[in-house]
């Protein structure tokens, strides 16, 4: 299953801390990004699942954490819970 | 800049972007357009308006004032006739109808009043009556330019500036019986309020300014104290200030332009108790640390 921004979200970067914000225009509610949750954000075009994300997050991180694919499931599976992503099969 | 053979009370010097106003007698008949926001009237503070979206061209019907129709791609106003003073339908013009024409040229309207400090412009932003005004007046009394007392027109360029607005205060009566506006001349009244038209020697142009800092109002029960605020809680409070029309391509243009300003601007929390004693106290504070 392949995931994809919903067009009802906006995002943009902040200057300080690779941080970032989510705007879900419909409900009108802020979402705040860490670096690495803005990266995710980068890498759902559409055409990456789950897995891929996992995957190309790992080879970016030093050292990565051993909860690493369950904390990024848990961040994919709570923006499609606020529906600011959006699954395609 | 108003194009007009009408007499404007509170208008700067200088020029700037063109707009064009003029009378209208008598509303539109079948005018058409679909309603996008409606205002319920409150007393003595605000009366009962509502906004129609016709087609990029809007008509704003404010309960015994008419229908100002507005254009934002001239820009052009219709003020209507006959209800009204004339300084009351001004300060009308620069509520609902001027913010419509800083939307069509991509500027960011904001509720705050916003003084000039050293050149640059700070914004005192909080909802209505939570003592904007009172502290631009306190300002003004100061000797400070006030920039505007209740909207201000911000450019998320960069850096970020604020046009100077109408040149006008409108503060509640004991405030005005207990602050001096040096060379202020009371030209309304009748509600809650007394409006005054700024000292004209004084009130300069209206070439933007840089924004040094943006200070949230809160109660406090005593102190005076500033606080920064981290950007992601700063979009937060900035966020429901910001005039923004009911689309979903306006609530992305205001994301995208508050969160630019939250971004490059300082934001300060301000705790102060809401005493008219202690307004000077209160200047100062954010004058030496904002």
């Amino acid at each position: 299953m392949t995931l994809r921004k919903n067009p009802k979200a906006t995002y943009r970067t902040l200057a300080a801390g690779g941080s970032g914000v989510l705007l879900h225009l419909e409900s009108g509610e802020y979402h705040g990004l860490n670096e690495i949750g803005c990266r995710i954000w980068e890498l759902i075009d559409g055409e990456r699942t789950a897995d891929d994300i996992i995957e190309a997050i790992r080879a970016e991180v030093d050292d990565p954490p051993a909860t690493l694919a369950d904390d990024v499931t848990g961040f994919i599976d709570a923006m499609r819970e606020r529906d600011l992503i959006l699954a395609s099969t | 800049m108003p194009v007009s053979e009408l007499r404007f009370e509170y208008l700067r010097d200088g020029g700037g972007d063109r707009l064009e106003v003029i009378e209208r007698d008598g509303e539109v008949e079948d005018p058409g357009g679909t309603l996008i926001n409606e205002w319920t009237p409150i007393p003595e503070k605000r009366s009962w308006a509502r906004l129609y979206d016709d087609g990029g061209r809007y008509r704003l019907w404010i309960d015994g004032s008419g229908s100002f129709y507005i254009d934002p791609r001239t820009p052009s106003v219709e003020l209507p006739t006959g209800l009204e003073s004339t300084v009351k339908r001004e300060e009308r013009l620069w509520g609902i109808p001027a913010l419509l024409c800083f939307l069509g040229r991509a500027d960011h309207p904001l509720h705050a009043a916003a003084v000039e400090v050293d050149g640059e412009a700070i914004l005192l932003a909080a909802p209505g009556y939570s003592g904007k005004t009172t502290l631009a007046a306190g300002f003004a009394a100061a000797g400070y330019r006030v920039l505007s007392e209740d909207v201000s027109c911000l450019r998320p360029s960069s850096p970020p500036t604020m046009v100077p607005g109408p040149a006008m205060l409108r503060i509640r009566r004991d405030v005005a019986d207990r602050l001096e506006l040096p060379g202020a001349s009371e030209v309304a009244g009748g509600d809650d309020r007394v409006h005054y038209s700024l000292d004209r020697a004084s009130r300069g142009d209206c070439r933007p300014l840089p924004i040094r800092a943006f200070v949230l109002l809160r109660l406090a029960d005593s102190g005076i104290s500033l606080e920064r605020v981290p950007v992601t809680n700063a979009l937060r409070e900035l966020w429901p200030l910001s005039f923004r029309l009911p689309t979903l391509e306006d609530r992305a243009r205001c994301f995208q332009g508050v969160t630019a300003l939250a971004d490059a601007v300082p934001v300060w929390n301000l705790h102060r108790p809401f005493r008219l004693d202690l307004l000077g106290d209160v200047v100062q504070k954010i004058v030496a640390d904002a």
